[in-house]
This record gives structure tokens, C-alpha cells and sequence, in this order.
């Protein structure tokens, strides 16, 4: 019998802790899926689709006052301390991390209705890194919910150092599009709309990256934000 | 792309546990540590007012202590803290030697103030007691006046000279236990007519006026009302500068605001010590992960 | 049995079983009823223990209340020089020896002068106490110039006048069944109403001994036997009761060894009284060789019969203040002795005083260990020392109890009503003790 696993002697405690768990990832399902939503409505060129996202972020949002909410409460009414606490504030951050992610996935969709405004429809080949960055995104913001989920420490480091991956996709792509530029100056208008979305995309790495080192805090109460990869691996071997 | 499905995800049973650290030995809520165990954290400090080595108690057949150790440094709050019937109480006790009034009850190992051994046979076991001040859990002034009751310490050691000087003495004490303001136009009624809270701060005023150098508080706001405890762990925090202090506290939030050490006892073992700060945000032993998050106890 | 409509969680009970049914109405009907009931024995018990303590009272001092009163004679004596000091010798000795009665007869005689027959004149002479003589004696004592002259002295008269006065002798009797003859009845009847017969406050009772004739008995030795018997026993009993008590809970560990002890004292406590009369004629008596009847004998053995309960008083008083005194003392750095002195004894002393008196009440009225140590002989002198022979009030109750005559009646209730009298003031003082050293903690 370990001790952790039993439980805490008031349930109604583990049910509200519980809850707020469910919350928080049942939001990163949400904002995952308006990310997924609003890269397609780009490859669909689907402007339906687009506004659709836009108008959901509202419901994003309603999950970060509920979530908030929440950890006020458990704060306020549990002073939780140990484990519970870092459960609790690493919900929080996450949460408010998440809420940020679903802020750059309405960008990305008003982008799509930009440049799909019913002008002349843009270079594809503006278009395909998106569609790279947006996958690396997603699977990161993927990987770091599940770590999350499965309290996954070495799951957590791996998305972490992961965000350099992405980090060079956006350098690389960043170059390419300034060389679109400077060939065509006529697709500088879209070639910004496109910068736009690479740079959300790039954000939500940040943000993806954020939640995994919460996971490390979360599991083995230490602060990694802010080091380097080396001393995060170390971290998560330690 | 896959559709991520979130409630299969928190359905998942991995999640619904916090993975084990490291490769730990389980630990029950119920039983002892295993034989052998070793306190989980830094047990010394640089500057120790007492040491506690391998110290073992035992109430007849029963070992109530197993091979503690601890320092106690100078001029800290160290918070001990653990489920009833741990030993903490127990392990207070022996620092000032109270536990010698219980017939049953033997102690080994080495306890030291000042580098020198309280269970020498040569030392003076009631020197000891007023070198290392004790404050109870029940408020217990003599049913004597106010003045009297800190009086006595000063008297029965001849701490004081003349009436003069006990009347300083007395009103020194009782300034420094933040008492002196609503009590010093009645100092001759009887202590046990002020309220639970002052009682209190009376009887650590009778415990600072021998002038102390260790004061062990054995859960010394468990019958007082928050405002009282709040004026109690206040006063705690200003005696620190003088003295040092060990406190049995049944309450974690009592012992995360007082203290800057926490000890954390288990069925007579101490299982884990360390800062405070760290003992309430990230224990490293899971039976401390349990206490003090209200998974048992 | 949980029906289907009765809410999760809830047990069903069946409706006229719930709160306010009817099956509920009738039991709480019951139960109050049993209620009352129950407050009705506790106080019908009251009333009969009540009852019984009114009656003994009542029969008590109905029969008592006369002894503090006592009928005296006037008589009008002349101290003649002939009858005092035939041969001139005025000697405090030759003086304390003379011929008193003489005195009292002829002046009994000399109020009735018409009686002349040698055998009336003898009834005459029987209504004055054999009293009459000693008080005479110390009247010439005091004063040695009376003789030679005239004086009226009021002299107390026998038991049987006594009676008559207070009614108690029936005079319807006939002559050959009373104490008294109709003669002698004819002469009280006309001495009291020329003012020559009186009652008064019979001050004898308090102040002499014991003695053959009821109307000289008093109670004045037993009380001071009383008295001395008790001091030695306080003497004795407090400080070694407090002392072993403080010993055996302060001190002493916890083992075999005391829990025997302290099973042999509770023993003690309850070993018939005689017993340690016994041991006290066979230790201080006749080992000892302490001497006999008196009461520092006396108070050794009811110190003995004591002790245990002051013992166990003392140790019930010492284990009811709180540890937490006797720890805040310790944690002061007090010693064991500070701290037993200083804050355990002066908590403790309103019980152990209490337990104090009450077994000294107890030892004032024990009679059977007196009984075996030689207090309950025949003794008529006041004692003077601890060494005198005495008698106690039980004793003397005990004596008086077994005479015959109707006067000594009348003085054992008295006796009973002082030493009840002493007990309430004990009991008071222990009372008053306690509220005035009981202090809160």
C-alpha cells in the first residue's frame, strides 16, 4: 500500500482536485481542436470554418474564468500544500497558457479570412510551411496535455527540447517567405498574413513548451523554466 | 491530425496517481517505518543550540522514539509535527528531561545543549528545566496571582535581588509576552482569571522570566480561539530573536507560518526534516507527502 | 427494511415508528411517566432517611432537653462553730473533713420543725442530694469566716425531686410503687410554694464527672477525655496520614509493592473499631506499659483507627489537582519538593482537611476500641493530663445508657445531644475549611 494512492481523507477534496484536472484538459481538447480547425480551414480554403473557430474562442475563455474559478476556491477553502499545491498552481498555469494558445488559433483563423477575403487568392507555396508548423504545434500541444495527463515526467522533457524543432521550422520558414518577398514584391500582402500565422504557430510551441515544464514542476517540484535543455534532461533523470 | 478525445484521456487510470519519484520502499499509513530507516533531509545545522543523537525511548515494552536525530539550532522555530501517538510530544519532552516524572519511561542516546549531555548524572536536572523552558498545551497558570505566577521561576532560582527587581523582572516578561498592557493594572488578581489566549502568553511569560535558552511549546494553541493563536504564533516569531524554539503543533498551516524548520514524526520514527518552505511545497518522503497533504493522520 | 420511495441514503422506518407517530407518542408517554417515577423514589427515599433522623432527633431531645435543668433546694444553714470545729482546730484539713451533712440535716430539718419522728425526719433528709454536703464544704472552703453564722445556700435536691418537679413522677402511683412517699411529696409541694424549691441551669452537667447519684453526673470529664483523646489523635494522625499520603502518590513508584500497600490501607480503613482496641491493649498497654484509661492511650489507638482514612482523603485530594500544575511547576524548574509545597499541598489541603475532620468525627464517636483500652471505667474525677484515667462522651453515653434510673435516662440524651452538638461542629468546620482554602483552578 503506498500512501500517496490513498486518497486524501476528505473525498470531497480529490473529487474537487479531480474536477479541475478534467477542466483543464477537457480546454486542451477544446483549444487543440481550434487549432486543428483553423489550420484546415486554411488548407480548405474554408472561410465558414475560419469564423467558426473565431466565434469558439469565447468558449475558450469561459474555461479560463471556470478553471480560475476553481483553483481560487481550492486555494481559498483547501490551503493546499505538497503535491496538491503544485497540482493546483500548475493547473492555473496551464490554463492561462492554454487560453493563449486558443488566442493564436482565433489569429490564425482570422488570417484565413484575410487572405481568402475574396481578392486574389494567395501562392500556394506561401502556404506549405504552415501546414509543417502547424503539425509540429499540434503535436507538441498534444504530447505536453498528455504528459500532463499521465503525470509523465520524461514524456514532459521530450516535448520541451521538442520546441526547437519548431523554433528552426519558423527561422527557416521566415527566410523563405522574406525571399518570396523580395522576388514578388505583389505577395508581400499575403506573405505578412502568412508571417502572422507561422509566428502563432510559434507561439503555441512556447506555450506547449511551458505546459510540459509545468508537468516537471508538477511531479518532481522543481522550477525548469529558464534553463537550459542539458539541465532539463538532467532535471528529469534527478 | 487525430481528433484528441479528452474524456477518454481522464478517464485514463495513469492519471489518476502522481507517479512515484524515485525507487522508494512503500510506507503505510499504519506501520512504522521499516527497521533501519534513516531521516529523510538535513538533520544538522550550522549552529546547533541542542543535538539529538540516536536517541531511543521507550514506555515499558514500547519504543515510543527510534533512534532520533536532530539538531535544534540557535535562535530557530523548529515545528514538529506528525499523526497522534507519533512520538513528537514524546521527543519534546525528553529535551528538557519531563519525561524523568514518568516512572516507565527510559531514555538512551545522547541529548546535548551546548555541546554538554542533559542525561549526565552530574548535571542538575531542575537547572536544566529552567535553562530549557517548557510551555503546555493547556493553558496552566498557578492559581496564584498574575504577578506571582511570574514571579515564581525568578524566586525559586534567586534570580532577583531585591522586590525592586522582581517587580522589573515580572514586568519585563510580561512586555515581552505582549501581555504587560492588559494586565498591569491588575497584576494581583488570579492568573487563571484572564481569558485562554492571555492565560497562555502568562504562562510563557512565566517560562521567559528565568530567562530560558530553549523554550519547547507542546501544542500551545490547541485550545485557543485564531485570534489568540494568531497573537501566540506573532509572539513566537519575536521570541525567535532570543531564543530557540521547538514547537509540537497539530496544525500544518500553524507549523508552515512559525516555523523555518519542520520535522515530520511517524510512529516513533522521525521520517523527514528540512525547511520549511520545502517540507510544504515538495516533501521528498511520501509518508510526509501524505501527512501534510490530508491523505492520512 | 428500505422501501423503494424512501430517499438514497435514508433508512426507512416504518411511518408510526418515525418521530411523532403513534407507535413514538406511546413510547415517549412511557417514558415520561418512568421519568417521574424515578424522581418520585429518589425523593420518597429522601423523605423516609428525613423521617428517621427527625425522629431520633425528636426522641433525643425529648427526653434530653430536662437534663440541662436541675431542681435545687434552699435551705437556710446555719454554719455553727459546734458542728464545724468541735475542737477549735480551723486547719484547711480538719476543715475539708468536718462534719457537712450534719449541717445539711439540721438545716432540712429546721424548715419543717414540726416533724419529729426519727423515721420521717430520715424521708425529711432524703429529698437533699448527698451533693449538698460539698457544696457546703466549698462554700467554708472559699470563705472560712461563715462559721459561726447564718446563711441561705441553694443546694441541689435528689434525682426523685427531680423528677416530681419536672412531671416525670406520676403521682396517681400508689405510695408503695413511687420513689417518693406521699409524705415526702406533701414537703416538695410546700417548699415550692413558699418559693423554697427551684429549677436552674444545671450547670453540673458540663462542669463535673461522673458520679453514683444522677443529679451530681455530669459530663465534664468525658468531655475533656474527649477532648484530649482527639488532640493526641490530630496530633498524630494529620501529619503521618499527609506525610504517607504525599509518599505514596508524589513519590513512591508504581509497582506490586504499593499496589498492596495501598490495598492493605483500604483494608485497614475497614477493620471493625474493636479490633484496634485490641491491638492497642496489647501494644501500648501491656508492651508499652503505657497506663491505662487514659487518654493518650485512647487517642494512640484512634490514631491508628484514623489513619487510613485520613490516608486516603489525603491521597483522593492530592490525585484531584491537576497534572498540569505539578508539570507547569517541573517545566519552571521547581524541584519535587517546591513543587509539592508551593502548588500541590496548598491545592490539596481543603480535601485533606476535610478527610481530617471527618475521621476525627468519627474517632470522637467510636466507643469500642475505648472500651478494650480501660476508658470505660467508673471515673469521677475531671482528667487533668493525658495521663489521667478518662473516659470519652461515647464511653460515658455507653455507661450511663446501662444505669437504671430515670434521671440517668434523661442524661444520656443530654449527653448524646453534646456530643451530636460536636459533631455538627466539626462537620460545619470542615465545611467552612473547605470553601475557605478551595480555590479554582
Amino acid at each position: 500500500m503506498s500512501v500517496s494512492t490513498d486518497g486524501h481523507t476528505v473525498k470531497r477534496y480529490d473529487q474537487q482536485l479531480g474536477d479541475l484536472r478534467s477542466l483543464v484538459l477537457e480546454m486542451g481538447g477544446l483549444v487543440e481542436d481550434q487549432i486543428q480547425r483553423a489550420v484546415q480551414a486554411l488548407q480548405d480554403e474554408d472561410l465558414g470554418t475560419a469564423r467558426e473557430v473565431i466565434a469558439r474562442d469565447h468558449v475558450v475563455n469561459g474555461f479560463d474564468v471556470r478553471a480560475d474559478e476553481e483553483v481560487v476556491n481550492l486555494l481559498a477553502l483547501r490551503q493546499p500544500v505538497g503535491s496538491d499545491l503544485r497540482l493546483i498552481l500548475s493547473m492555473a498555469k496551464t490554463v492561462t497558457d492554454l487560453e493563449r494558445i486558443g488566442d493564436e488559433a482565433q489569429k490564425i483563423a482570422r488570417m484565413v479570412t484575410h487572405i481568402f477575403d475574396g481578392s486574389s487568392a494567395p501562392n500556394q507555396k506561401l502556404l506549405r510551411d504552415v501546414a509543417g508548423m502547424a503539425k509540429l504545434a499540434a503535436n507538441m500541444l498534444h504530447g505536453a496535455l498528455d504528459a500532463l495527463a499521465r503525470m509523465d515526467v520524461d514524456r514532459a522533457i521530450e516535448i520541451a527540447c521538442g520546441d526547437e524543432e519548431l523554433d528552426t521550422e519558423f527561422q527557416s520558414a521566415l527566410r523563405r517567405l522574406v525571399t518570396f518577398m523580395m522576388e514578388d514584391p505583389r505577395t508581400i500582402g499575403h506573405a505578412i498574413d502568412v508571417l502572422f500565422m507561422i509566428k502563432a504557430l510559434e507561439r503555441i510551441g512556447d506555450h506547449a513548451k511551458n505546459i510540459a515544464e509545468y508537468v516537471v514542476y508538477l511531479v518532481k517540484g522543481k522550477d525548469v523554466r529558464h534553463v537550459s535543455i542539458e539541465s532539463l534532461s538532467a532535471a528529469g533523470k534527478g | 491530425m487525430n481528433q484528441p478525445n479528452t474524456l477518454t484521456r481522464i478517464e485514463d487510470p495513469a492519471m489518476a496517481e502522481i507517479q512515484p519519484q524515485q525507487a522508494q520502499p512503500t510506507f503505510s499509513a499504519t506501520e512504522p517505518a521499516p527497521e533501519g530507516h534513516r531521516t529523510v533531509g538535513k538533520i544538522t545545522v550550522d549552529n546547533p543550540k541542542m543535538s539529538a543523537r540516536d536517541v531511543n525511548v521507550y514506555y515499558g515494552e514500547k519504543h515510543a522514539i527510534k533512534h532520533v536525530e536532530l539538531d535544534i539550532g540557535t535562535n530557530e522555530v523548529i515545528a514538529l509535527i506528525g499523526p497522534s501517538g507519533c512520538g513528537k510530544s514524546t521527543f519534546l519532552r525528553t529535551l528538557n528531561r519531563m519525561n524523568d516524572t514518568i516512572d516507565i519511561c527510559r531514555v538512551t542516546g545522547n541529548i546535548s545543549l551546548d555541546g554538554q549531555d542533559i542525561y549526565d548524572r552530574r548535571l542538575d536536572v531542575v537547572q536544566l528545566r529552567a535553562r530549557v523552558g517548557m510551555v503546555f498545551q493547556k493553558p496552566n497558570p498557578f492559581p496564584k496571582s498574575i504577578f506571582d505566577n511570574v514571579a515564581y521561576g525568578p524566586k525559586i532560582h534567586g534570580m532577583t535581588s531585591s522586590r525592586a527587581e522582581l517587580e522589573d523582572l515580572v514586568r519585563w516578561s510580561l512586555e515581552k509576552a505582549g501581555l504587560w498592557h492588559e494586565v498591569k493594572d491588575r497584576l494581583e488578581q488570579p492568573g487563571t482569571g484572564l481569558s485562554g489566549g492571555q492565560q497562555q502568553r502568562l504562562c510563557i511569560a512565566r517560562a521567559i522570566a528565568v530567562s530560558p535558552e530553549v523554550i519547547l511549546m507542546d501544542e500551545p494553541c490547541s485550545a485557543l480561539d485564531p485570534i489568540a493563536t494568531a497573537k501566540i504564533e506573532e509572539l513566537i516569531d519575536e521570541l525567535r530573536e532570543n531564543y530557540s524554539i521547538v514547537i509540537v503543533t497539530h496544525s500544518m498551516q500553524q507549523a508552515a507560518r512559525v516555523s523555518q524548520r519542520t520535522a515530520y514524526f511517524h510512529l516513533g520514527d522521525l521520517i523527514e526534516v528540512g525547511e520549511t518552505e520545502q517540507i510544504f511545497t515538495n516533501p521528498e518522503h511520501k509518508l510526509t507527502e501524505g501527512y501534510i497533504t490530508g491523505r492520512f493522520g | 427494511m428500505n422501501n423503494a420511495t424512501s430517499p438514497k441514503g435514508i433508512y426507512a422506518i416504518a411511518p408510526e415508528r418515525r418521530l411523532g407517530g403513534a407507535a413514538h407518542t406511546a413510547l415517549v408517554q412511557r417514558r415520561k411517566a418512568a421519568e417521574k417515577r424515578f424522581r418520585y423514589y429518589g425523593l420518597g427515599a429522601l423523605v423516609v432517611s428525613l423521617m428517621f433522623l427527625v425522629l431520633l432527633f425528636a426522641s433525643i431531645i425529648a427526653k434530653g432537653w430536662t437534663a440541662f435543668e436541675q431542681t435545687y433546694l434552699r435551705l437556710d444553714v446555719d454554719f455553727a462553730t459546734d458542728v464545724l470545729v468541735p475542737d477549735g482546730d480551723r486547719s484547711e484539713q480538719a476543715l475539708s473533713s468536718a462534719n457537712y451533712p450534719a449541717l445539711v440535716k439540721n438545716a432540712i430539718w429546721a424548715a419543717f420543725p414540726d416533724v419529729t419522728s426519727r423515721g420521717e425526719k430520715r424521708q425529711l433528709q432524703d429529698l437533699v442530694s448527698s451533693g449538698a454536703s460539698f457544696e457546703l464544704r466549698n462554700i467554708v472552703m472559699n470563705d472560712p469566716s461563715v462559721i459561726g453564722t447564718q446563711r441561705s445556700v441553694w443546694v441541689p435536691a435528689t434525682a426523685f425531686v427531680d423528677s416530681l418537679i419536672k412531671g416525670q413522677m406520676d403521682r396517681s402511683l400508689p405510695e408503695s410503687e413511687r420513689k417518693l412517699s406521699d409524705l415526702q411529696i406533701s414537703w416538695v409541694d410546700h417548699l415550692l410554694s413558699n418559693g423554697h424549691i427551684e429549677k436552674r441551669f444545671n450547670t453540673m452537667l458540663f462542669t463535673d464527672g461522673d458520679s453514683r447519684d444522677p443529679e451530681l453526673a455530669g459530663i465534664g470529664g468525658a468531655i475533656m477525655g474527649s477532648l484530649y483523646t482527639m488532640l493526641v489523635t490530630l496530633l498524630l494522625s494529620f501529619p503521618i496520614g499527609v506525610a504517607a499520603a504525599i509518599y505514596l502518590e508524589e513519590f513512591a513508584p508504581r509497582n506490586r509493592w504499593t499496589d498492596l500497600i495501598e490495598v492493605n490501607i483500604n483494608n485497614l480503613a475497614a477493620v471493625p473499631s474493636i479490633v484496634y482496641g485490641l491491638l492497642g491493649l496489647a501494644v501500648f498497654i501491656n508492651f508499652l506499659g503505657l497506663p491505662r484509661s487514659s487518654p493518650l492511650v485512647g487517642g494512640l489507638v484512634l490514631t491508628l483507627m484514623t489513619l487510613p482514612v485520613v490516608i486516603i482523603a489525603s491521597r483522593a485530594a492530592l490525585t484531584s489537582v491537576p497534572p498540569s500544575i505539578r508539570e507547569a511547576a517541573l517545566g519552571m524548574g521547581a524541584s519535587k519538593m517546591q513543587t509539592i509545597t508551593h502548588h500541590v499541598l496548598p491545592l490539596a489541603m481543603p480535601g485533606m482537611l476535610t478527610g481530617a475532620i471527618i475521621g476525627m468525627a468519627r474517632a470522637l464517636g467510636e466507643t469500642a476500641p475505648l472500651l478494650m483500652i480501660g476508658m470505660v471505667a467508673f471515673i469521677v474525677d475531671v482528667p487533668k493530663s493525658l495521663t489521667d484515667p478518662a473516659t470519652a462522651l461515647p464511653v460515658q453515653i455507653y455507661l450511663w445508657a446501662s444505669s437504671p434510673e430515670r434521671a440517668f435516662v434523661e442524661r444520656t440524651s443530654a449527653a448524646i445531644l453534646v456530643l451530636l452538638a460536636f459533631m455538627v461542629l466539626m462537620n460545619a468546620l470542615a465545611v467552612v475549611l473547605r470553601k475557605r482554602f478551595e480555590r479554582r483552578w
